[in-house]
């Protein structure tokens, strides 16, 4: 049987219904929940910044010129290479420079025809617990690296090598 | 009270509705979550830099005179370090009397796959 005499109670529940989505959509609203998808965009952040950086370094200052990465690399200069990747990838327009460090590492092939990855050079020793990202460049150098420090099994030929770089914030 | 009071149906259907509204409400959140996550993943995963590397190194060493070395140089150093599959030729060309190097350069990881042809 159908009566009309709980109108008031039936109102008041759907008042109260009311309340309640309002109260949950404001709470679900101001709070901002830090998901997985978020960490990774500082990992995309560093990646591209890490590209541009060995982009700019690949990139000779005037036409003809060679350009600083394959410069260091045929000399193997690890000194040069650590202070001008350190201040490209941490300066700031203004204010103190950015905390990212980085850990650099050359692979090239051998005369037996494996790859071998050899250490370059690095702004802190790696614990292996960073949150990294990697990027790669490919660099042709005209043949074995000249500098102290290069690796004994290089080609001495005209050869393509892949700078690869680790880049985390400390 | 001797009998059932059935009173307040619609209070206690009401509260049931609010239920569900929540529950559908944490079902959207949780998606939000698992979208934001793949979609992070897979700019991540997309190989961007590693193509155009590949094509500005390639475009310098076909222009070089395309050596035999240097392509198996950066074959096995993108299959060995960047798990993926590369290869590309030059043939020359003749279009409008100039000679060209008709490029073509593939470069495949398993989840992305790209193929370009570019006259030099």
């Amino acid at each position: 049987m159908v009566d009309d005499d709980a109108q008031l109670y039936t109102m008041e529940g759907i008042a109260a219904a009311f309340v309640i989505l309002a109260t949950v959509y404001l709470v679900a609203g101001t709070t901002s929940i830090y998901t997985p998808g978020d960490s990774h965009i500082t990992d995309m952040q560093l990646e591209v910044l890490g590209n541009d950086v060995l982009l700019v370094m690949d990139t000779p200052t005037e036409e003809g010129e060679e350009n600083n990465l394959t410069r260091y690399l045929r000399t193997w200069n690890t000194t040069d290479f650590r202070n001008e990747f350190g201040s490209l990838l941490n300066d700031r327009t203004a204010g103190t420079d950015d905390t990212l460090q980085f850990a650099a590492s050359v692979s090239y092939r051998k005369a037996d025809g494996t790859v071998k990855n050899e250490n370059f050079i690095s702004s802190e020793r790696p614990t292996g617990y960073e949150q990294a990202v990697r990027v790669t460049r490919l660099i042709t150098i005209p043949g074995k690296p000249t500098g102290v420090g290069t690796p004994v099994d290089f080609r001495n030929v005209p050869q393509v090598v892949m700078l690869e770089v680790l880049i985390w914030r400390d | 009270m001797e009998r059932l009071d059935d009173e307040g149906q619609w209070i206690v259907m009401m509260g049931f509705i609010v239920a569900v509204s929540i529950f559908f409400l944490a079902l959207v959140i949780n998606q939000a979550t698992l979208v934001g996550q793949t979609t992070a993943e897979g700019v991540l995963e997309f190989p961007k830099s590693e193509i155009r590397d590949l094509q500005s190194e390639v475009y310098g060493v076909v222009e070089a005179g395309n050596s035999a070395t240097l392509r198996e140089d950066i074959r096995a150093l993108e299959l060995a370090r960047n798990n993926a599959l590369v290869n590309y030729s030059a043939v020359p060309e003749i279009k409008s009397g100039t000679t060209y190097n008709k490029t073509t350069i593939h470069f495949n990881n398993g989840v992305t796959a790209y193929d370009e042809t570019v006259y030099l």
